[in-house]
């Protein structure tokens, strides 16, 4: 009875131990979990709640403004507005907020409630479909303190009544972004560019410099994108405090304002380039008029002080209108103009090689007289026709097999040629014959001809063959060709009829217009080859103007900096603004694109850039670390002869210039060329090729400011198709230099 | 029914820890509402309920616990009406409904349920003290539980069912469980939970179990690394809380985890970790310490309890405590599965607190009436 008495009072005493004990064990792990999270784990655990906490906003920068010579504005910003309400702004009661719903409706002509948020889910920002509610509850679930962009790009008017309208609407507001205004639109689409979202590939890069994809733009074409560095600015930053809805409490760290992108002055003069424009257009319209049919399907006109290197216009046809990608790149639009077969994206002055045909007869000329090939009054005959043969080897005999006519471009009309002529009158008369013995030498005529390897070293010294190093993306470097170079590339041995036709620019050659243009320019600057540059300098936001150096391999900009080492000695170097590299040197190549400054690539008659070869019987060899420079007197002599092409009155240029007003040298150029197109139309043969039309010119002739080149695709003969072009563009060129001479005596 | 009663033996120790965990949560409520300004009456609800609370203890000790024993079948009856008609309106929102609406309480008749089941069991306890332990013994214990228990399985409140079967488990073992039952038990629940487990896991349906319970299951025992957002998420920020505490804490109302609203429920069932963001370790340990501290209070006033059913009674309300408490921190420190159980005195909750206050009421009746053995 005591043993069952004790049992009906109390619990058997190891039952309760059993419970205490699993009491301490449990406590005790959930003491051991505690301390390990909170003093062994804590300070990992810390840094995930200061991520929780931690945003970083970057500020966009505004983008610097380009300004044609004169300060025209060719880019700026303008705003665009776009309606957005914040959702955790927004009243209480739904009542209210129907109402603000209904009456933004009516404003943005966006229904107050339409779809589902679902189907919200799948449409970009900005993309026209959902209802306001849906958009509003849709951002609301993912960060009610973001604003919700309802209606983007509204018109100025509808902005300010909505913002008027917002007072009693909590919650709507107006957002200004920045976008790209391009006032002179494809007039200089060619030479500005346009920009585009930063590309999936950049991504990673961009956002490490503080850039953020989807809200930030890059260049895509023109000074937009090769001086990228130039105009873009530094972002700025914010680390601000948010809670979890994304509201934002206070700036963890000071501020860090952005900084502008710094502005950029071209050497574009858009009074010039309007009238070129107005030239290139009016006569390639003419012509295809009078063809009756799309003969001349694309053309370039490009005007540059000689002396200085600075592009005053730019022209080329067909462009595009930059504008229409300022906001987004419409698909549409980017696909018309990428499948165009004329291929308007492309800068044709820089970004295609042609022919140059007779225009490169400047080369010839130049090393022909410079090496001795010919003298000065030395009698040349040059008849309608030259029968010369093909040897592929020093040793090969001239039989009739190989033995065919070449042909001068009098023949058709004259067939007798040029007869005996000088060598002025070669290039005056930019005779065939005459450059086909000065090329590949005539029997006792010319002993000795250029060849091909010391055409190549002239043709290089005055501009062809290589990258001019211009502040344009996409340049093509052309083709001097050489023997090696055939055999890579075409398998075969370089003959003899290849030196003909290429000294007169026919064959492999190939030069952009833009070389073209340097090649004339060379001679015109008395054998200066100056860095072509369409910018005139680069100033800050304050409108100073900044220290900026130009690579044109991989288009970094290089400014001076101030460097102190470990002992406090301070010396200079420079630093790549892009990535803040720090060298002691330029890189190779590198020049100064502001201040403005005339960069002189090499003077022909200074600097030793003609390497020496020795040649016998049409073979020459190289003289190793020999050099020589251009006789100041060679160059003259080619002026003379381009100068004789607009006054003897057989020159090419003569009858076109007669009456222009200012002494003009100039060379014209109709280059024969096969593409797809003329195949098709089996154009590519004998007698049938179709003609590339160039000229260029310049002016005044005693002290040249002004050089013009013009290129018409199949324009057919140049002095009459690009001929016109180049003298109505000089006219228009020294009407403005007129005015602004008549303005500047005014005040 | 009043007399005999000596306040020499009314356990102030167990009163003072109360008043000091209800003090403390309130304080830690005030806190993590502080920045939503809708939560902010809750304050002032919860010191209402405390104080309330309190008075209720003193009550419900004056009074003789076996005079509700007495009153089991009216009580019973009331509390299964209750359920059942919780379940009802449960049924009528298509949804699970956990309180009515009285004027402007909610009252949540399950929280109440526990204390009437720790009461019926300590009336059948001390009934069958005499018999045998068979499997009829235990079977007719589950009766009774499970005659209130159905309704809450059913609402669906699972956490509440487990914690009515830990309860109804330790007073089982305590009123002397045979070895052989309990290790088939525990077989059979090893077999159960691995059912569990293994069906959540593999996205089978149970029934009884909403389909919410089941990820959470399946979360726990495998978390999906992409879910951030998803079910980890306020587990994810209750450990980050808790973690980014330190030895002394962020500071009362200076816990970023609290105050910028990454912590969820934070006023309820993750208020564990608002107090060790806030604390520290050093607040983690003194909540741990005051329920050990309440718990070793209840179990000695069982030991010392005059019958079987004083005792019954106040092992019920420690298990009760106790299991809560556990389930909660454990939520919070991630080694138990979410589950929605409030951190007994610290969560807000007037109808948890107040039932719990019975309960602690009921406790200090059975010290009060102790053995005659005090010299």
């Amino acid at each position: 009875m005591s043993s069952s008495s004790t049992s009906r009072y109390q619990t058997q005493p190891w039952r309760l131990w059993a419970i205490y004990g699993v009491v301490a064990l449990v406590l005790g792990s959930l003491l051991f979990r505690l301390i390990s999270l909170q003093v062994f784990q804590g300070t990992d655990w810390l840094e995930e709640a200061v991520e929780n906490y931690t945003t970083i906003d970057y500020l966009a920068p505004s983008r610097g403004i380009i300004y044609d010579r004169n300060g025209y504005i060719l880019a700026g910003n303008i705003a665009s507005y776009s309606v957005v309400i914040t959702p955790a702004s927004l009243p209480n009661s739904q009542a209210d907020i129907q109402n603000i719903y209904r009456n933004l409706s009516k404003l943005i002509d966006v229904p107050a409630t339409q779809g589902t948020i679902e189907e919200a889910k799948l449409v970009a920002e900005c993309v026209e479909g959902p209802g306001i509610e849906q958009l509003v509850a849709l951002g609301e679930s993912l960060a009610p303190y973001r604003p919700v962009k309802v209606k983007c790009d509204v018109d100025e008017a509808v902005a300010r009544m909505v913002r008027e309208g917002s007072v009693d609407w909590p919650g709507v507001s107006v957002l200004i972004d920045p976008i790209r205004d391009y006032p002179t639109g494809s007039l200089t689409a060619n030479v500005v560019g346009f920009l585009g979202p930063i590309p999936a590939a950049l991504e990673e890069e961009a956002r490490a410099e503080g850039f953020v994809p989807n809200r930030d733009k890059i260049g895509y074409a023109g000074v937009e994108a090769a001086l990228d560095q130039v105009l873009t600015g530094t972002p700025g930053r914010r680390t601000i405090q948010v809670d979890v809805a994304g509201q934002e409490l206070r700036n963890l760290e000071p501020p860090v304002a952005p900084v502008p992108g710094n502005n950029l002055t071209l050497t574009i003069d858009t009074r010039l380039q309007t009238a070129t424009e107005a030239v290139l257009l009016t006569e390639i319209k003419a012509w295809n008029d009078y063809f009756g049919r799309i003969r001349i399907s694309s053309g370039v006109i490009i005007a540059m002080n000689p002396k200085t290197g600075e592009i005053l216009a730019m022209v080329t046809y067909p462009t595009y209108e930059n504008n229409r990608m300022s906001r987004f790149i419409p698909a549409y639009y980017y696909e018309q103009l990428s499948e165009d077969p004329r291929r308007p994206l492309l800068n044709n002055a820089i970004q295609a090689e042609f022919p140059p045909g007779s225009v490169f007869k400047i080369s010839t000329a130049t090393g022909a007289i410079n090496e001795g090939v010919v003298r000065l009054g030395q009698e040349i005959f040059a008849p309608g026709q030259l029968d010369l043969c093909e040897k592929f080897s020093p040793n090969d005999p001239c039989t009739p097999n190989n033995t065919r006519p070449f042909v001068d471009w009098i023949y058709e009309s004259n067939p007798e040629g040029f007869g005996i002529v000088d060598f002025y009158r070669c290039i005056a008369f930019s005779s065939n014959v005459c450059f086909y013995k000065l090329g590949g030498g005539y029997e006792d005529e010319i002993e000795e001809g250029l060849g091909i390897w010391r055409l190549g070293e002239y043709a290089r010294a005055i501009g062809y063959g290589a990258n001019s190093g211009i502040q344009l993306i996409g340049e093509q470097d052309g083709l001097i060709p050489t023997p090696q170079w055939k055999r890579i590339n075409q398998g075969e041995n370089w003959s003899t009829g290849d030196t003909y036709i290429a000294a007169v620019g026919q064959g492999y050659v190939l030069g952009t217009p833009l070389q073209v243009l340097m090649s004339g320019a060379t001679i015109a600057a008395d054998g200066k080859l100056m860095q072509p540059t369409i910018v005139r300098e680069v100033t800050d936001s304050e409108g100073k103007v900044v220290e900026q150096w130009f690579n044109p391999v991989d288009f970094s900009i290089w400014v001076p900096e101030q460097i102190e080492d470990d002992r406090g000695n301070i010396s200079g170097a420079w630093r790549n603004v892009g990535s803040d590299e720090i060298a002691d040197k330029l890189p190779e190549g590198t020049y100064r694109i502001s201040p403005f400054t005339e960069n002189l690539k090499w003077d022909t008659t200074v600097d030793p850039v003609i390497q020496e070869y020795s040649c016998d019987a049409g073979y020459c060899s190289l003289n190793e670390d020999a050099y020589k420079v251009i006789q100041p007197s060679s160059i003259q002599a080619v002026q003379t002869g381009m100068r004789m092409a607009v006054t003897d009155p057989r020159g090419t240029l003569t009858r076109i210039f007669s009456g222009f007003p200012i002494a003009v040298a100039g060379k014209t150029g109709t280059a024969e060329y096969c593409d797809d197109v003329a195949l098709q139309a089996q154009r590519c043969q004998f007698g049938q090729w179709p003609t590339h039309s160039w000229t260029l010119a310049y002016a005044p002739f005693d002290d040249p400011e002004i050089i013009v080149m013009a290129f018409a695709y199949n324009g057919g003969e140049g002095a009459s198709v690009a001929g016109p072009m180049v003298i109505r563009t000089l006219e228009a060129y020294f009407e403005i230099k007129a005015i602004d001479i008549a303005q500047s005596g005014d005040g | 029914m009043f007399r005999d009663i000596s306040w020499r033996h009314f356990d102030f120790w167990l009163l003072g820890a109360i008043v000091l965990a209800t003090a403390f949560g309130t304080t830690m409520i005030r806190s993590a509402v502080a920045a939503n300004e809708e939560l902010t009456p809750l304050i002032n609800r919860q010191i209402y309920f405390a104080l309330a609370g309190l008075v209720l203890i003193f009550v419900v000790a004056v009074i003789d616990y076996r005079y509700w024993i007495s009153l089991y079948i009216p009580i019973y009856i009331v509390m299964g009406v209750l359920l059942f008609a919780l379940f009802l309106s449960a049924q009528a929102v298509f949804g699970a409904a956990r309180w009515f609406t009285v004027g402007v309480l909610f009252v949540q008749p399950t929280e109440f349920a526990k204390i009437v089941i720790i009461l019926i069991l300590a009336r059948y306890f001390e009934k069958t003290q005499d018999r045998p332990r068979d499997l009829r013994w235990i079977a007719f214990s589950l009766l009774w539980v499970g005659g209130l228990t159905i309704w809450i399985l059913l609402q669906p409140n699972l956490s509440n069912v487990v914690v009515i079967a830990v309860i109804w488990f330790i007073l089982l073992w305590l009123s002397g469980l045979q070895l052989k039952h309990l290790f088939s038990f525990v077989a059979a629940g090893i077999l159960a939970l691995g059912t569990l487990v293994g069906f959540s896991f593999f996205r089978i349906r149970i029934p009884f179990l909403q389909e919410y319970q089941q990820e959470r299951i399946a979360n726990f025992i495998l978390p999906d690394p992409n879910a951030t957002f998803g079910a980890t998420y306020n587990v994810q920020q209750a450990l980050i809380a808790i973690g980014s505490g330190g030895l002394f804490g962020q500071g009362y109302g200076h816990g970023t985890q609290t105050q910028l609203r990454f912590l969820k429920v934070r006023h309820t069932d993750f208020i564990f970790s608002a107090i060790s963001e806030e604390f520290g370790m050093v607040g983690g340990i003194l909540v741990i310490l005051i329920l050990a501290f309440i718990i070793w209070r209840c179990l000695r006033a069982a030991q010392h309890a005059r019958d079987i059913s004083g005792s019954i009674i106040a092992y019920g309300v420690a298990t009760l405590i106790f299991f809560q408490g556990v389930v909660n921190i454990g939520v919070n420190m991630n080694i138990v599965p979410v589950s929605g159980l409030p951190l007994p005195f610290i969560s807000y909750g007037g109808s948890g607190l107040t039932s719990l206050m019975l309960g602690i009421g009921l406790v200090e009746s059975v010290a009060l009436r102790h053995k005659s053995l005090d010299f």
